[in-house]
């Protein structure tokens, strides 16, 4: 046999969309499934980044705003018009039950203290929800996309020893191709599951950030609230 | 949300598009090597290669066989006997002159006997031995003078040169200069080479013979090792020698078995004469372990 009989008849197409195309189906919706979870990580990664960069701006400026000595009552009329997030959407809460406690016939003060509390803690969960939402797509596609793009690669690679047993030739020339493609699949898992990992332990250590920042503030403004309580009861 | 999606798949699209645009395989840069011709052989084709050894010094070219420095003549057929005494090829030629030249003096005194002496000589042999002495006793004494004294020349000479009973000759092969080895080679051409089933079945005869102590506690410092010479007859042509060396009664014991087991062995009828230069010195080793591993 010459080295010409050897060689496959056609030389591999090496380049990715070649490595595509010539790939098991099996492999190929590997290799699609992972391309789309690179992409929604991608987009999840954006989409919190813009989150939280937001969330931050938001929170100090309301912050400044409410240590600037100006009257509660007038901040809660500026921002209870709107829809609000983060802390104002906490301070909006509270201020709400205050005034709800304040506006009624019966002046109910007894358990005012701890409803403003119970307020604010909700609020808290569901600010804290909003910012976790969709971490766990991260943080499940940072584990499992090395799997998955290692199952592809054994699919591969147990197609391509296939066709070599098939072909009875161990030729490098001819198992190559086969393990190449198998490896792409790979490739991509990781190339998914890489920044997906990254940006979860980001994104979880910015969420906890946020969180003791809001938990913070809560206690701040229950504190000053029962305050108020106390001198008006 | 949706814009973040978009942004990500914009750049994975991107992404894909330059690398298939600069995912460029290129292959290894090799340099050709030209390709080198190489033969599988076994080990047994390769023990065979004694008859032209791979590490015989080279001659810058090839020489032809040439023994004796002389005119250049291709050589004659190896199969006759070398030989180099030129006396015998003159025997051969110069002496008979010598008689021929006495016998003409004689030839010309009596030139009515013109019987050829060696024909005569001849006959005479033929005839049988009684009718030849009755010849001789009946014929008459003149003609019984004459033929002897050509008959003692005769017979020496030209008989001898009728009947050369010389071995068939040639002349030395002639050349430049003096070169025995034809080509590469050994001179006895064959593999020397014991086959399989000789050894397995000179193996079996000495261990069906060899009676080791049983019970050896380390069989494996039992091993023996025994130099035999056999003659072509398949008989030891001395006493086998015992080669390793050991010490304990057990030992000795064993090793008095083994040389038992070689003298009884007798004769090597399983070896073939062929491979006669393979065996005619041999080492034989007796394991126990051999043995007891069956």
């Amino acid at each position: 046999m010459t080295p010409a009989e050897l060689a496959p008849a056609v030389a591999p197409d090496l380049s990715i969309w070649g490595l595509f195309l010539q790939a098991h189906w099996v492999v190929k919706s590997v290799m699609l499934g992972l391309l789309a979870c690179s992409i929604w990580v991608w987009a999840i990664a954006i989409d919190k980044t813009i989150l939280y960069a937001r969330t931050k701006r938001a929170m100090d400026r309301f912050e400044n705003s409410f240590w600037s000595g100006q009257s509660l009552e007038e901040l809660y009329r500026s921002l209870s018009s709107r829809p609000t997030h983060s802390m104002a959407a906490l301070f909006v809460a509270a201020m709400r039950e205050w005034k709800r406690s304040f506006e009624g016939q019966a002046r109910s003060f007894a358990g005012l203290q701890m409803r403003i509390e119970k307020v604010m803690d909700v609020t808290i969960a569901r600010e804290i929800e909003r910012l976790e939402r969709r971490l766990l797509v991260l943080a499940t596609v940072g584990s499992a996309g090395p799997f998955i793009g290692l199952f592809g690669t054994v699919w591969g690679i147990m197609n391509s020893f296939q066709s070599i047993a098939a072909s009875k030739n161990t030729s490098l020339a001819v198992v190559a191709p086969g393990i190449a493609e198998a490896l792409f699949a790979t490739a991509i898992g990781l190339v998914a599951a890489i920044p997906a990992t990254i940006f979860y332990n980001k994104f979880v250590a910015e969420v906890n950030k946020q969180a003791a920042r809001l938990e913070g503030f809560a206690d701040e403004f229950a504190a000053i609230l029962s305050r108020q309580i106390d001198e008006r009861g | 949300m949706r814009k973040g999606l978009a942004i990500s798949a914009v750049l994975h699209a991107a992404v894909l598009l330059w690398g298939m645009l600069t995912f460029d395989v290129s292959p290894f840069e090799t340099a050709t090597a030209e390709s080198v011709p190489v033969d599988f052989i076994s080990t047994e084709d390769f023990s065979k290669l004694t008859a032209g050894i791979k590490s015989a010094p080279k001659p810058e070219t090839p020489k032809p066989l040439v023994e004796k420095v002389a005119d250049k003549k291709p050589a004659p057929e190896p199969a006759e006997k070398v030989t180099e005494k030129k006396e015998i090829v003159t025997a051969s030629t110069a002496e008979p002159p010598p008689p021929a030249e006495a016998k003409k003096p004689e030839k010309a005194d009596k030139p009515e006997q013109k019987v050829d002496p060696i024909a005569e000589a001849l006959k005479k042999e033929e005839k049988k031995d009684k009718p030849a002495q009755k010849k001789a006793e009946t014929t008459p004494l003149p003609p019984r003078k004459r033929p002897p004294p050509p008959q003692p020349k005769f017979d020496p000479t030209k008989v001898a040169a009728l009947l050369d009973k010389r071995d068939p000759q040639r002349n030395a092969a002639t050349g430049e200069e003096i070169n025995r080895t034809p080509s590469l080679g050994a001179p006895s051409g064959n593999s020397p080479q014991l086959s399989q089933s000789e050894l397995d079945a000179l193996r079996a005869r000495l261990m069906q013979l060899w009676n080791p102590p049983i019970g050896i506690r380390n069989a494996g410092e039992m091993i023996i090792r025994i130099r035999v010479l056999v003659g072509r007859d398949g008989r030891l042509t001395a006493p086998p020698m015992v080669i390793t060396s050991g010490r304990g009664t057990t030992y000795e014991s064993a090793r008095d078995s083994a040389v038992r087991a070689v003298f009884r062995a007798q004769p090597f009828d399983m070896l073939r004469p062929e491979t006669y230069e393979t065996w005619r010195d041999m080492e034989i080793t007796f394991d126990p372990r051999d043995m007891f591993r069956g």
